[in-house]
């Protein structure tokens, strides 16, 4: 959360469209207050302000929201993880001065962090931190979800072609423009914006990506990315960028970050146990990246392609 | 739809008679530790907010919903996970066993019809601001709290924010000095018009409430019952006199309520609020400043800001000493640009920071598990209420109007 979001839909009319985004974006606010860590007054940050100390209950949509991203930790074998923040914190990403935490402080954050010390108990929708000092931050996850209900929103507003954008990491394609096939959608190349590793018709489904080429940092010749693996609190090496698509934003925004930190192996084991998804992987260096991919649905732009967008706008078979 | 629909299938016989029926036999408190039973009429959009912010509360549970549009039934059964049961009649809900309090997010014009009748039967009641679309329904509706002996709380959660009741401290210490303004607006840039499902014009106004003389009060009442309601108890009373302005200017889409209004109420100390509310440029947002002689808060919706007020001269030079050492008095000009810096923040005490919609919500259930008043209770829902109702009288009349000639305030409840 945290994020811009940006909406294109297909209206009868400017005023009718006027109506429609005001929805959307009321939608947005009131997801966002339910589930941002920026805020003091949203219902996430009281959960985090008390789960320490006491049971919290809330209410049956947070807590759902809740039990699916610790239910993806227990499927991703915490590759996935939304109490990662004061992991975060030590690398000092939470202040975009990223730095090489001490021992102690790692030890520190480390016995701060795992989804397992998070209890939810469902009879009374409550919420307990089992060790002191944990936080939930639901960035891998919370964008998608606000997503979902925007073309919730959009649905019972009678909109049948949009495209919800937010903040360029996370999209879903509600039908598709009058007289085509879908919303094309283009998956740059890290690093760089004009080059595209794929270009996909997308309907009726998101695509999401995360990326370590924006917030990173750099020490003895090794890049540290703000992306963590929270089985080691280390940042993830090696991974430039992934790109999931799967049916709903919930799903495509959690599995972006999942398979960024799980890799391409062991990703390509854990997808099939969700139905119509694919991804794509890049791999290694911004000037030698290598591609990998799941049931990737278009052509893979390969290093020594031609990879201007404009060229790869063909719809798959 | 007739209009007759759209009052809940019921005939609008209202509740002049609910209210003379008085309360029946008075309920014992909720245990601390047990279960407290809600229901709602109109889980709209507003509704469907208090809902989950209810049940974010421990031991509260929703049993029975109303609504006279069936789609909200499963829109509210998802938001509380059960299937709770649904009704289009109020008084079929009104009439099921078990519920301690009711919920009445209605439109404006049925506040008073429903939450009579919720009160009337004995249950307490949280009802949205603002506390009626007239005087009249306003008196009605303060007479029928004191009469049931329930508790009733206005849905005004800014009364319930930190930081505005932080501010409300500050001032009453004289951090700010005199207060002699309010400037307040709630300024937007859309047509505060909701999508109507399939564009059926036979739900336009059931959707749009808002929009139509015959249910609202318009951008005062919806957006302004805040900012009226703090400036009611900076100044600790009523207005004594309002002027206001106001027009359908810019979305004449065939509504009835002004897309903007300008209301400038007289308080008895010769303090002034003015609320400006329009729908067509955002640069303001919602804010609250509070101008006194010793310093300024700005109050939004997340935060408050301080600002303390450029020192004046305390003492006069003296005239004779000014012939004896031959000073030179006169004008001299200076800038007048508008202050442009940081303020400092409206610190929250410790421990009190949270969601306005929260605090007030749990505070209610508070109110009815210990058996305590509302904080935000019918005098303050009344006097926020007349003010409004008063506010869009000016701006129908085009004339100033003087409260002493519509309004009497009643004797504060004693409970």
């Amino acid at each position: 959360m945290g994020t811009t979001f940006s909406i294109y839909l297909y209206s009868s009319d400017r005023e009718s469209a006027s109506v429609q985004f005001d929805a959307a974006f009321d939608e947005i606010e009131r997801v966002e207050e339910a589930l941002s860590n920026y805020r003091p007054t949203s219902e996430l940050s009281r959960i985090n302000r008390l789960a320490s100390k006491q049971r919290v209950t809330t209410d049956p949509e947070v807590f759902r929201v809740l039990q699916s991203s610790i239910e993806y930790s227990r499927r991703t074998g915490g590759a996935f993880d939304i109490t990662v923040g004061p992991l975060m914190r030590a690398w000092g990403f939470f202040r975009a001065n990223g730095r090489y935490p001490t021992a102690v402080e790692l030890s520190q954050a480390r016995a701060k962090i795992g989804w397992s010390n998070v209890e939810l108990d469902n009879t009374g929708r409550t919420i307990t931190f089992r060790a002191p000092g944990m936080e939930l931050d639901l960035g891998g996850i919370g964008k998608g979800y606000a997503v979902d209900q925007v073309i919730t929103v959009l649905r019972q507003a009678a909109v049948t072609s949009a495209l919800i954008d937010a903040g360029s990491s996370t999209l879903y394609a509600l039908g598709a423009p009058p007289g085509k096939s879908g919303w094309k959608v283009i998956v740059p190349k890290p690093g760089q914006r004009s080059q595209a590793v794929s270009s996909v018709f997308l309907r009726d489904a998101s695509l999401s990506t995360s990326g370590s080429y924006e917030k990173f940092f750099r020490l003895n010749g090794r890049t540290y990315c703000h992306i963590m693996d929270p089985r080691t609190g280390q940042p993830v090496q090696g991974m430039l960028q992934t790109t999931v698509i799967a049916p709903t934003a919930t799903d495509s925004d959690a599995l972006s970050t999942a398979m960024f930190v799980m890799g391409p192996a062991a990703g390509r084991r854990f997808l099939p146990s969700v139905p119509n998804t694919s991804a794509v992987w890049v791999e290694g260096t911004l000037e030698h990246p290598r591609i990998e991919q799941w049931r990737w649905p278009t052509v893979l732009c390969r290093q020594n392609d031609d990879c201007t967008p404009d060229r790869k706008d063909e719809e798959k078979p | 739809m007739n209009r007759r629909d759209f009052l809940g299938g019921a005939a609008a016989t209202f509740a002049a008679t609910a209210f003379a029926q008085g309360s029946g036999a008075a309920k014992s408190k909720v245990p601390a530790s047990s279960q407290v039973n809600l229901a709602i009429i109109g889980p709209g959009s507003r509704g469907q907010q208090l809902m989950r912010t209810f049940l974010r509360v421990p031991g509260v549970r929703f049993i029975g919903l109303c609504d006279i549009y069936e789609p909200r039934w499963a829109q509210a059964r998802k938001i509380i996970g059960e299937n709770t049961p649904a009704v289009r009649d109020y008084r079929e809900l009104l009439s099921q066993k078990d519920i301690d309090a009711v919920i009445v997010s209605t439109p404006l014009s049925l506040h008073a019809q429903h939450v009579g009748a919720a009160l009337d039967s004995a249950h307490h009641v949280y009802g949205e601001k603002s506390m009626a679309l007239t005087v009249e329904q306003c008196d009605q509706m303060f007479g029928a709290v004191k009469k049931s002996g329930r508790h009733y709380q206005i849905g005004l959660q800014y009364h319930y924010a930190p930081w505005f009741r932080e501010a409300v401290r500050m001032i009453s210490s004289g951090k700010i000095g005199k207060v002699t303004q309010i400037y307040a607006y709630w300024h937007r840039n859309n047509s505060w018009r909701r999508p109507v499902p399939n564009n059926d014009p036979k739900l336009e106004r059931l959707i749009n409430w808002r929009l139509y003389r015959e249910y609202s009060g318009g951008l005062v009442a919806e957006l302004g019952s805040h900012h009226i309601n703090f400036a009611n108890e900076v100044f600790g009373a009523i207005p004594v006199s309002v002027i206001a302005s106001g027009g359908v200017d810019f979305w004449k889409d065939g509504r009835e309520m002004p897309d903007n209004v300008q209301v400038t109420y007289r308080y008895p100390g010769g303090q002034t609020l003015f609320f400006s509310a329009i729908t067509t440029n955002r640069l303001d947002g919602c804010e609250v400043r509070v101008l006194g002689t010793g310093g300024s808060i700005v109050l939004t919706e997340a935060d408050g800001t301080y600002y303390y007020e450029p020192s004046t001269a305390t003492s006069a030079v003296p005239e004779a000493l000014a012939v004896e050492h031959g000073i030179v008095t006169g004008a001299s000009y200076r800038a007048e640009l508008p202050y442009r810096g940081q303020g400092q923040p409206v610190a929250v005490p410790k421990g009190t920071a949270g969601n306005p919609d929260f605090l007030a919500c749990s505070s209610f259930i508070d109110a009815i598990r210990n058996e305590r008043r509302p904080l935000a209770d019918e005098q303050i829902g009344w006097r926020t209420g007349v003010t409004v109702a008063m506010g869009n009288y000016a701006i129908e009349h085009g004339e100033r109007v003087k409260f002493a000639d519509h309004v009497r305030e009643p004797a504060p409840s004693s409970t």
